[in-house]
């Protein structure tokens, strides 16, 4: 084996056989480090037709080429395509069209969804917007008065009607009311739901093509493993299916939680980009409402392959 | 279930081995190959997956078997042990005693669903007789309180907590010592997520633990945790007596490979599974049965003990 990591330059250009243990080697860190498995078999395969047929540089080993593609790789895809920044958008909104911009948070169960919402609107209000905030889980014991309590400590206002009502409504009622005291941006929660538990589905669709939000984020954590390829596809696919117009909103950021819990097993962070396209606008690092960062792209590459 | 994809994918595994013709280190290196990509897929550990195949592969050393034994069997049959190994905890679930006071503490991860499964629990055995009761230690996540008794309202089951008390120690005491004066037999602590890295956290567990002695010591897991779930667990039972294990979300398309590792991690077998987000979405579980189902073979005891 030994050979292969060491081989030098001189010799002939990377071969197939030269690349295959290397790539498994790589494909092997990257999920021990939590990337979903069928992600990293692709990351390494077209890794390894980037370098397949390529001459190593004088004293370049195998696996330091194949390093140093993977990091490129990894680099370019974990880079966001465009900005993640939310507040001009929401300037733009307040000022040309008059009206609140609406967030929504969704995802699968108990991955943050409220307590990131909370430490949104922490942020927002530190950025000097008004916030009201929208309790559309109307299912959780308990998840309205979660709500209530956020909305104490963060002095803004909670729209809610209590349990058992139409979410899409209560979110229709909820933008009314931020509008007639002219807030900023809208906060919407809505209930954890399992990627496939259709009528579920269903109703975010509705409460999506009812309220046309500025911006869906879908809550994903950093602890999750392979189901997050299908959790991230089966809520965009349902967001396509399910509304029933022309142009369907679909996930356009990933906030990713509990990240303080995992070490360096960001893995996660791979599998959910890459499914999606589509970046990650904060990370949750903790329960208090300073824990909302965003996240370099080096943190992450690095702690990959480490 | 899910569970069971992965038990097809193994059996699958085995039986395509069983249809080649030859059986030489090649096939043998092709089919464990196969299962350890079933087994990551589902999320089971790295390390645990390298060392069920270095296992099987020194326990059926091919050179060193006589002429006229059946490899394929014997092959099966190391698979199907190693597998086993993984998934017995090694020790029993701990009885509770009917007629006197059990108390039984949760712990876990932050929404995982300790506080859903805390009212499943204590349902499912008031169905089954028991004088149930629900105690809320859980001083830290907004809401808390109103789940839990939202809950216990619901299922008709007497509960205990404050929502101004701050130290969850007390709380929990006060609790298990009212319930235990008016002698419930099954006392049931819900407590705050936590995990590892938060070294306050584990101690204010550990305090609680020697407090409130309970009986058992439940951990939940919810089923679609990746490769972080085998170090948390771990943690989980150096710092306490963990004693049974549930896991949840089983709902949904995870195939709880991770949570199943955990197993390992607590040597402590799965007693329940959640099924749902209501009341009676819990299933009694069994170790035995379910690696049987798992590899979806009838004639599996007929392997192990010839
Ligand atoms: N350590 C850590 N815990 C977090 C983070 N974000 C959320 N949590 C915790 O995760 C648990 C669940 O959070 P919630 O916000 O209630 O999750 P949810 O997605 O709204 O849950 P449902 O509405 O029940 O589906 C709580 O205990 C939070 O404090 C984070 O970034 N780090
Ligand atoms: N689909 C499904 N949802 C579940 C199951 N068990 C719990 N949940 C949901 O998961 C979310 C989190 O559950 P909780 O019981 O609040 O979790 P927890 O561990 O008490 O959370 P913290 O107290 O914040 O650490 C809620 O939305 C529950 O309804 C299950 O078996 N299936
Ligand atoms: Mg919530
Ligand atoms: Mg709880």
């Amino acid at each position: 084996m030994l050979s292969f990591w060491k081989r030098l330059t001189g010799q002939s250009s990377l071969s197939k056989e030269d690349l295959e243990p290397v790539l498994q080697q790589f494909k092997t860190t990257l999920i021990g480090k939590n990337v979903a498995q069928n992600i990293a078999e692709k990351i390494v395969q077209s890794v390894g037709a980037s370098v397949e047929g390529k001459r190593l540089e004088s004293m370049k080993s195998v696996k330091s080429a194949v390093r140093e593609a993977l990091h490129d790789a990894l680099t370019r895809l974990l880079t966001p395509k465009q900005s993640t920044e939310v507040l001009a958008d929401i300037e733009k909104v307040n000022a040309i069209e008059r009206r609140p911009f609406v967030i929504v948070v969704c995802g699968v169960n108990g991955v943050g969804k409220s307590t990131s919402l909370a430490k949104t609107c922490f942020y927002l209000q530190k950025h000097g917007k008004k916030v009201l905030i929208a309790a559309c889980d109307t299912f959780r014991a308990g998840a309205v008065e979660q709500l209530k309590t956020h909305a104490a400590c963060l002095n803004v206002e909670l729209y809610h009607q209590g349990y058992g009502k139409d979410a899409a409504t209560v979110a229709k009622e909820a933008v009314r009311r931020g509008t007639e005291i002219g807030v900023d941006v809208v906060l919407v929660d809505t209930a954890g739901r399992m990627q496939h538990n259709e009528p579920l589905m269903r109703a975010l669709a509705k409460l999506v093509s009812v309220n046309q939000p500025d911006r869906i984020f879908f809550v994903g954590e950093a602890l999750v493993g392979n189901d997050a390829v299908d959790q991230l596809s089966s809520f965009n696919k349902a967001l396509m299916d399910f509304q029933k117009v022309p142009n369907p909103r679909l996930i356009d950021g990933i906030i990713l939680t509990k990240f303080d819990t995992i070490d360096d097993k960001v893995g996660a962070a791979v599998s959910m980009v890459y499914t999606t396209g589509q970046p990650i606008v904060f990370v949750g690092v903790g329960q208090t409402y300073y824990d909302l960062r965003k996240v370099s792209t080096s943190v992450l590459v690095n702690a990959l392959l480490r | 279930m899910v569970l069971n994809e992965l038990g097809k994918k193994i059996t699958s595994a085995l039986r395509r081995m069983t249809n080649s013709t030859v059986i030489d280190e090649q096939a043998l290196d092709d089919m464990l190959k196969e299962v350890s990509r079933a087994l990551l897929e589902a999320d089971v550990n790295v390390r645990i997956v390298a060392q069920l195949r270095t296992n099987v592969k020194k326990r059926v050393n091919l050179e060193e078997l006589a002429a006229g034994v059946n490899k394929r069997k014997l092959i099966q049959k190391a698979v199907f042990e190693e597998l086993c190994e993984m998934l017995d905890p090694g020790n029993k679930p701990v009885a509770l005693k009917k007629g006197k006071p059990n108390v039984v503490m949760f712990v876990g991860l932050q929404g995982n669903g300790k506080t859903t499964s805390c009212a499943k629990y204590a349902y499912y055995h008031q169905r089954k007789g028991w004088k149930t009761c629900l105690v809320c230690a859980d001083t830290f996540r907004a809401g808390a309180f109103d789940q839990l008794k939202q809950n216990a309202t619901k299922a008709k089951i007497p509960f205990y907590g404050s929502y101004t008390e701050t130290d969850p120690v007390k709380i929990a005491l006060e609790g298990v010592e009212r319930f235990k004066a008016d002698n419930y037999e099954l006392i049931i602590v819900d407590t705050s997520g936590r995990h590892k890295q938060e070294s306050a956290l584990f101690e204010e567990m550990q305090q609680m633990a020697d407090t409130i002695q309970p009986a058992d010591i439940v951990f939940v897991m919810d089923s679609s945790i990746g490769q972080a779930a085998y170090d948390q667990a771990l943690a989980f039972k150096q710092a306490v007596k963990v004693g049974s294990v549930i896991i949840t979300k089983l709902d949904g398309h995870a195939k709880g490979g991770g949570a199943l590792s955990a197993v390992s991690a607590t040597e402590s077998p799965i007693v329940f599974i959640g099924t749902g987000e209501h009341m009676d979405d819990l299933e009694a579980f069994n170790s035995v049965s379910f690696v049987q189902r798992l590899l979806g073979m009838g004639d599996v005891s007929g392997l192990v003990t010839s």
